[in-house]
């Protein structure tokens, strides 16, 4: 049997992290590049080859129309549910997509968690490599709020990925769990997990029993569309509505709002850090859009999505029964909690200072690990109590919701129903689940679907049990009972959204081909690829630079560049990726004062010939 | 509401009625295993039940006393029951909840990771009806309406709102308000008036929270008094009366939730 890994499965990056018996505190898996931050980006080659992570981030700016990056987004969702999003995120939906969103990727076509196994099968060959062993079973995270469809969504991406999926642990938990192992808190404690494009908050109780510590969640509301991802995109939209009025149009240029999202999220993290930053970007026409963006003036922008988190706030301290001043612990949670608008709004609502001790990129996988540490046995002293965020509940007359599970109910949950039928001789009932807080079934989101067959008779004859059962991960399961024939009725509960057994089986079947490549062989094809994008930005930027500024190149430059050249056009004739990734560094190295250069060039004209430090 | 609650299939596609009580007391009701809680102890129906592994007697525990392996939830099981406790209203909130943990650490399907197919299916169940129990019994007007359902006493389609005829004047004010806001928004929003509404759907509304708490201390009071007939062996004819108070409470209470929210949500929009 192989290792038991946490995963952290997020909208901008994923995480891998374990927990060593002996070691004790969990720990997160550098990758390739020395990090354990793998983008969420997922690429497809014109031969039809598959990479994720860096290698994949990489190819936004060359290969944006083969590339796919926060896909979260999509999980568990129906094509009509994403329309807001195609306004601002690339994804190209084909439209032959019913009840399962299938986006195009060059000419191939996959669900949504068809790609987020590609991710996962990353992070589990960066596991393995590190193990030099196999990895089999992982516990994944998913926003607290994640509905049914969504957790389904990514149990499936998970099995596709050739993992057993133990448990899906929320995000917010899972960092609770992290935070209490390394703290020892005890008492209330508020998790505000802002992410990549999630927004959570769970309140939880932490106590102390005499058979160890239970970590109990009293409540948790969020927003499964709410994150940096909105940051990213209202800045987007400044610059592209001040670039448009410089009379640049980059409707026709992809590759080039890929290259200034970049841009604008460099600027985000410096606006994290400093009260002032600058934005210095080329655009086609050479020109080039230089901005320089107050913390003041990027505050005024984002409040309004900093301010649509505190509804889910108070929402789920009033769930809890309690003030924001009986809260004793406040921590922190994702990336977008680095913004310092957002740690503000947090510290004056709850009057403390929250906690941030630990990295907030890596907590939610540490957390992860720890409840694969419980579920293997080695950690016996913690036990999570979780709860489901949504009110289950199965449509009436009139399309009615009745609920039959409230939200923020301790998980597993259960209830049971007795149904019987109306009419002579009918041979049917049909039963459609639900899961939100509105009345109407039409206002809430549909789950599933299924028909109770009976055997005709007269009405009311018929009496069958069903138990609608909330798992530990959030899942719904269904069962029937007969009561009248003491036994067992058998249902086939079709999914609103998502995949069948049938079709993960398919997939499965495929994408075998795929499992079986090695790590270092996808290693080598990834650092191929990044080799030649590489080579031809070099053999741009020089044909750029003659017709420029000809003979303006020191010829020092140039050996320096050409012998970087040669060495990479070796490399990439052997078979060893990590040797081609060295030479890429290298060449990268001696490109930077030619790409300086330029840059200067470009702004010059602008600013009419001033340096660039002098501006 | 009708007297019709059973759930049915309507030939024109529509959906099913189902059962449309608020707490799971139906699973009780439905199964045609209403307790004559007059005379029934909390352990009923447990004494002749035995381990599926070992045979031995389990008495309805959760674990077989002889081999230790999880037991599935015998039919007829209460809340109550499943905590060890007497059916008593007046429960002690900390202690319940001492008890939950504990059944929490030895229920919970993190335990059964590797039992087999059935064990992890029987802590399924038995760790959900462990936090359906919780979640019934620690709070004190679900707790009584659990308690009654158990009873037979609050079955499918007696359960009805009642008004409070002291309420009745105010609820009379409060749609003539409701209507004359609606007015006053509709022709422009005449702040004045707007204003003169709202001071009076306040005012409204501290009336209804008010009974709202009165009915708490009443239903508090009835529980407690249910409590003592329970110890002293009062006769049946008394714990029924004691009953039907609890459940006219009930109503009442219901019909005066509804009030204070649909206030609230007025209020909330102007
Ligand atoms: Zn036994």
């Amino acid at each position: 049997m192989g290792r038991t890994v946490g995963i952290d499965l997020g909208t901008t990056y994923s995480l891998i992290a374990y927990q060593d018996k002996l070691e004790g505190a969990p720990k997160c898996i550098p990758g390739p590049y020395g990090t354990p931050l793998c983008p969420s980006v997922v690429s497809v080659d014109a031969d039809g080859a598959i990479v994720a992570g860096e290698a994949a981030r990489r190819r936004l700016l060359t290969q944006p129309e083969r590339t796919i990056y926060s896909v979260k987004r999509l999980m568990g969702r129906g094509p009509a549910d994403v329309q807001e999003e195609l306004k601002i995120f690339p994804f190209r939906i084909d439209p032959g997509s019913t009840n399962v969103i299938r986006v195009r990727l060059g000419d191939r076509v996959f669900t949504p968690p068809e790609i987020s196994a590609f991710i996962l099968r990353e992070l589990k060959s960066w596991a393995e490599d590190y193990f030099q062993d196999s990895v089999d079973r992982a516990v994944i995270t998913v926003p607290a709020y994640f509905n049914d469809a969504q957790r389904q969504a990514t149990r499936d991406a998970g099995r596709l990925a050739g993992l057993e999926v133990l448990r899906l642990v929320n995000e917010p938990t899972a960092a609770a769990l992290a935070y209490g192992l390394h703290e020892q808190k005890r008492g209330r404690v508020a998790v505000y997990d802002f992410g990549g494009g999630t927004f959570d908050i769970s309140i939880l109780k932490l106590v102390s029993t005499t058979d160890g510590d239970i970590y109990q969640v009293l409540s948790t509301n969020g927003d499964t569309h709410l994150g940096g991802d909105d940051i990213d995109n209202t800045l987007q939209s400044v610059a592209r509505g001040e670039i448009s009025a410089q009379g640049v149009d980059l409707a026709t240029h992809p590759e080039t709002v890929q290259e200034l999202r970049k841009a604008l999220i460099a600027a985000k993290h410096e606006l994290s850090e400093a009260g002032k930053t600058t934005v210095k970007f080329a655009l086609p026409n050479g020109a080039v859009y230089f901005r320089e963006i107050t913390r003041a003036e990027y505050d005024g922008w984002i409040r309004p999505i900093v301010e649509r988190t505190m509804a889910p706030v108070r929402q789920a301290l009033a769930d809890a029964k309690l003030a924001s001043a009986e809260i004793e612990e406040v921590v922190l949670v994702g990336g977008s909690t680095r913004v310092p608008l957002v740690r503000r709004t947090v510290t004056e609502f709850f009057g403390r200072r929250p906690h941030a001790e630990l990295n907030p990129d890596e907590v939610v996988a540490l957390g992860a690990a720890v409840q694969a540490g419980i579920l293997e046995g080695g950690v016996k002293d913690m036990l999570l109590l979780d709860v489901t965020p949504l009110s289950l509940g199965i449509e009436t007359m009139g399309g009615v919701v009745a609920k039959i599970i409230p939200r923020n109910s301790t998980i597993p949950a259960s209830a049971q129903e007795l149904f019987t039928t109306g009419v002579e001789n009918q041979t049917g009932i049909d039963i459609h689940v639900l899961q939100g807080e509105r009345e109407l079934a039409k206002d809430c989101r549909s789950l599933a679907r299924f028909q109770l067959k009976v055997p005709p008779g007269p009405p009311g004859l018929a009496r069958i049990e069903v138990k609608f059962l909330i798992d530990a991960s959030g899942i719904l399961q269904v069962s029937a009972r007969d009561l009248r024939a003491g036994k067992q009725h058998s249902i086939e509960v079709l999914p609103s959204y998502g995949l069948d057994d049938a079709e993960v089986e398919r997939i499965l079947e495929e994408s075998i081909e795929y499992a079986e490549q090695d790590f270092s062989e996808r290693q080598l094809i990834e650092a191929r690829n990044e080799a030649e994008i590489m080579l031809h930005a070099t053999e741009k930027a020089l044909a750029r630079e003659q017709v420029e500024a000809p003979g303006e190149l020191p010829a020092d430059e140039l050996r320096a560049l050409d012998g970087a050249v040669a060495a990479l056009r070796e490399a990439l004739a052997g078979a060893d990726y990590k040797r081609i990734r060295a030479f890429v560094d290298v060449l990268n190295q001696a490109t930077m004062p030619l790409a300086e250069r330029m840059m200067n060039r470009a702004l010059s004209t602008v600013f009419e010939g001033k340096r660039l430090d002098e501006v | 509401m009708g007297e019709v609650r059973r759930p049915f299939f309507l030939p024109g596609g529509g959906a099913p009625l189902p059962n449309h009580e608020e707490f799971p007391s139906r699973l009780f009701d439905l199964a045609g295993q209403d307790h004559p809680i007059m005379s029934a102890p909390s352990t009923t129906a447990a004494t002749s039940i035995t381990c599926g592994n070992c045979s031995a007697a389990t008495g309805g525990a959760h674990f077989c006393p002889a081999c230790g392996k999880i037991q599935p939830l015998p039919p007829g099981t209460d809340y109550f029951a499943f905590f060890g406790l007497q059916r008593k209203l007046a429960l002690d909130l900390p202690e319940l909840e001492r008890r939950f943990h504990s059944l929490s650490w030895r229920l919970h399907p993190d335990n059964f990771m590797r039992a087999s197919e059935l064990e992890r299916q029987l802590s399924l169940d038995r760790s959900s009806q462990l936090n359906d129990a919780y979640r019934t019994l620690r709070d004190p007007v679900a707790r009584v309406e659990y308690m009654l359902g158990l009873a037979g006493m609050r079955k499918e389609g007696q359960k009805k709102q009642q008004a409070p005829p002291e309420l009745l004047e105010e609820v009379f004010e409060l749609n003539e308000s409701l209507d004359r806001l609606r007015e006053a928004r509709e022709s422009g929003e005449n702040a004045a008036e707007t204003a003169g509404l709202r001071g009076k759907l306040e005012a409204a509304q501290q009336k209804f929270e008010s009974s709202l708490a009165d009915a708490d201390q009443e239903l508090t009071q009835v529980s407690a008094q249910w409590d003592r007939a329970l110890d002293s062996g009062t006769d049946d004819a008394t714990k029924k009366k004691l009953m039907e108070r609890m459940n006219s409470i009930l109503n009442r209470r219901s019909y005066i939730r509804n009030l204070v929210e649909s206030t609230q949500k007025v209020l909330a929009g102007t």
